[in-house]
């Protein structure tokens, strides 16, 4: 499904990764553990293309990433950066906005989904008409992750999405995204992933 | 009514009217006689200099050195753009001196054919000053939008990754910085037109009037310029986003330093 292979990535003063090599299963929920600065979040960002590698492959669903496959590694996943980097705007237009992409246009939302997730997840339906400026850190985290599920595609990467969650609400999402029969890639320092059986650790 | 002629003697008349400043500048010790000189003798020869070269310029009434003239400004003012935006001149002096030459050109003939009705559109009495006001235009124009939307992209770089990589379509990731640069750079000129004539007479109609036109002509002109100025900036903006836009953002969508 997923292969980063022989991955070099140099910066001016230091060298992250020097033939780094993982393997992802379809359906397989992988957690990435490092310390702070060993460049778990560049690999997502390499997947992405925003970060270029120095050497190395970056295979998705046996395609290599270059110029004419970025395409298909950014429509077919979905990333939740760590800050959720969302556009200050009016939550209800912001979703709208996601939903009339062209590449998005064929994902319908069902209202009746979007009212579970925000039930599931514990957030008040008036936050559709709050600015993203509003929205507390968790409540981010939240709607990004939601939008990411709504987006319905292959593979996530979630970088962080737990942190500022209460205990309560961290087990639930760890529960909802486990149970998920999506590829999952979670970056992440909360204990709660880690007593997972289901989940494959990876440490460098 | 005739026109008094101003001389020398008028502008030394006026001109001694700053030395109350200069003591005044002394006494309460601001820093600004130094600049007060520099800048008003840099206005007197650079005017000059514009003055015998415009003369020069009337008397022949060339179609040739009249477009020679307007290329030559729409390169300084590429130059300068480029420098305020601190772009690669390089790699953007085409797509920027393009972005000035299309909507100038196309206006400046269309102003002086169909809305003076001309019979010569490089008749230097036109062609020189309306296309001078449609250039200053267009250059701030492309410097505020330009610099706003490079630098908001910059900014929030994060916020655009997020897009991109959900959408996979830098246009449409690119939109709203876009339509920000578009606001950001319209907002003054409309602005300005909004309180047009209640705040101040525009400079363009103060000249003619004194200069002896009478103020219904002045006033149709004055809204005839701005209404060209306004799309001629609009114009060269959207094609200056756009065509440095081809060369701003490596294969990969992502905005090369």
């Amino acid at each position: 499904m997923l292969e980063f292979k022989d991955i070099n990535i140099k910066f001016a003063d230091k060298v992250l990764f020097n033939n780094f090599n993982i393997k992802v299963r379809a359906g397989e929920k992988v957690l990435l553990n490092a310390p702070s600065g060993s460049g778990k979040s560049t690999l997502f960002r390499a997947f992405l293309g925003f970060q270029r590698i120095n050497s190395g492959e970056i295979i998705f669903d046996g395609k290599k990433l270059a110029k004419n496959t970025l395409n298909y590694f950014r429509q077919n996943s979905c990333y939740v950066s760590q800050d959720v980097d969302l556009r200050n705007e009016v939550v209800s237009e912001l979703l709208k906005e996601i939903f009339s992409y062209k590449c998005n246009k064929n994902t319908t939302i069902e209202q009746r989904k979007v009212k579970e997730l925000f039930s599931y997840f514990d957030l008040q339906e008036d936050m559709f008409t709050k600015n993203v400026k509003e929205l507390s850190g968790g409540e981010r985290q939240r709607l990004g992750l939601i939008i990411c599920i709504l987006l319905n595609r292959k593979i996530w990467l979630l970088d962080e999405v737990t942190s500022g969650l209460d205990k309560k609400m961290k087990e639930k999402v760890v529960e909802f995204i486990l149970k998920s029969d999506k590829t999952v890639i979670i970056i992440s320092h909360d204990s709660d992933w880690v007593k997972n059986e289901m989940l494959r650790i990876v440490r460098w | 009514m005739e026109t008094g002629n101003l001389t020398i003697i008028s502008l030394i008349k006026i001109g001694i009217l700053i030395i109350p400043i200069l003591i005044l500048n002394k006494y309460f010790r601001i820093k600004l006689n130094k600049k007060i000189f520099y800048a008003f003798s840099r206005m007197i020869i650079q005017l000059t200099l514009v003055g015998i070269f415009l003369q020069y310029i009337f008397d022949l009434d060339s179609p040739l050195i009249n477009t020679l003239y307007l290329l030559f400004m729409m390169t300084v003012a590429s130059f300068s753009a480029i420098n305020k935006c601190s772009l690669d001149w390089k790699k953007y002096v085409l797509p920027i001196l393009l972005a000035f030459f299309l909507p100038n050109i196309v206006m400046i003939f269309y102003f002086n054919k169909f809305v003076v009705n001309l019979n010569n559109v490089f008749d230097t009495q036109y062609f020189i000053p309306i296309a001078g006001m449609l250039l200053g235009n267009s250059l701030s124009g492309i410097i505020i939008g330009v610099n706003n939307f490079y630098s908001s992209i910059k900014e929030n770089e994060k916020k655009y990754f997020y897009v991109l990589s959900i959408s996979a379509n830098k246009l449409e990731a690119l939109r709203p910085y876009f339509r920000q640069a578009i606001l950001v750079s319209n907002n003054p000129t409309l602005a300005s037109i909004e309180t047009m004539g209640l705040v101040a007479l525009p400079g363009m109609m103060t000249g003619q009037i004194l200069g002896g036109v009478v103020p219904i002509v002045a006033i149709k002109y004055q809204i005839a310029i701005m209404i060209a100025v306004f799309i001629v900036r609009y114009f060269s903006l959207i094609l200056a986003i756009f065509l440095t836009g081809y060369k701003a953002f490596d294969e990969y969508d992502v905005l090369i330093e």
